[in-house]
């Protein structure tokens, strides 16, 4: 059983997410664009994850966990569908500079 | 300061840094090997959460299959693997976006008490009881959008599929 200032998981949770939104913003390779919402979706996580450890007193915080689990899936699917959209985007136009991708249509 | 407080600052500071490098850098490898370093990161920053099952669902989901998935990415879009990046500068609107977010959240994070307190345990069989049970339907929704997720995948990179 360890003892820790409350705060500064989600002082860490706050920096991961401005530097994962400052990826998305700035960087125009859709690769590292998923990344950077990697980064920021790792930060929310790391939010569940801390507020189960820290339960309101006489509850228990095991739902955090469990939504922890289920957001790590979305996330790895989330990265499945970016990498296919990646290969499609690079057949067809050869790149996969997202400012590039000016049609709708895949 | 604990050691364990010890521990949390170095983990964040390499979280932090870590997450800076892998999206500075401009060789695309070298980018997977700095989130690799994150992810495994993270993943330490769990087992000091008490959360075993997450660090290691973390090391396997993460650490394992999306830093492969994203290199098989770069290694199918381009003909030489270390190309560089063309360099993105760092404007000044997107960085001032960044910081006014990363502010906000930490002036409402200094609103919480600022005490120490004992960080809650669980069993990690208390955990596949929960997710089993009462989160069951999360579960499920989970199975169901990675079968879609998966198949919409396979479709959007079949050859041929006009």
């Amino acid at each position: 059983m360890t003892d820790l200032a409350l705060t500064g998981f989600l002082g860490l949770s706050a920096a991961l997410l401005g530097i994962g939104l400052f990826g998305i913003l700035t960087r125009r390779n859709f690769i590292l664009l998923l990344i950077a919402v990697e980064i920021a979706m790792n930060a929310a996580i790391l939010n569940f994850v801390y507020f189960a450890a820290f339960p309101a007193s006489g509850t228990s915080g095991l739902n955090g966990q469990a939504i922890a689990v289920v957001l790590v899936g979305f996330a790895a699917t989330e990265v499945a569908v970016g990498l296919a959209i990646v290969l499609a985007l690079n057949r067809l136009k050869g790149t996969i500079n997202v400012a590039q991708a000016t049609d709708l249509r895949l | 300061m604990s050691l364990e407080e010890l521990a949390f600052l170095a983990l964040a500071l390499v979280a932090i840094v870590t997450a800076l490098l892998a999206l500075l850098v401009r060789e695309l490898v070298h980018t997977i090997l700095w989130i690799a370093i994150f992810f495994v990161d993270l993943s330490a920053i769990y087992f000091l959460l008490e959360a075993p099952f997450l660090g290691v669902l973390q090391l396997g989901v993460y650490a394992g299959a999306v830093t492969v998935l994203l290199l098989f990415g770069i290694m199918l879009t381009r003909k030489r693997i270390f190309s560089r990046e063309a360099a993105t500068g760092i404007g000044p609107v997107p960085l001032a976006l960044a910081l006014v977010t990363f502010i906000f959240l930490v002036s409402a994070v200094g609103q919480l008490p600022q005490n120490e307190l004992a960080i809650q345990t669980y069993d990690p069989s208390a955990l596949s009881v929960n997710l089993f049970g009462p989160n069951g339907a999360w579960l499920i929704l989970l199975g169901l959008i990675m079968l879609s997720g998966v198949s919409g995948a396979i479709y959007l990179v079949r050859e041929g599929r006009d």
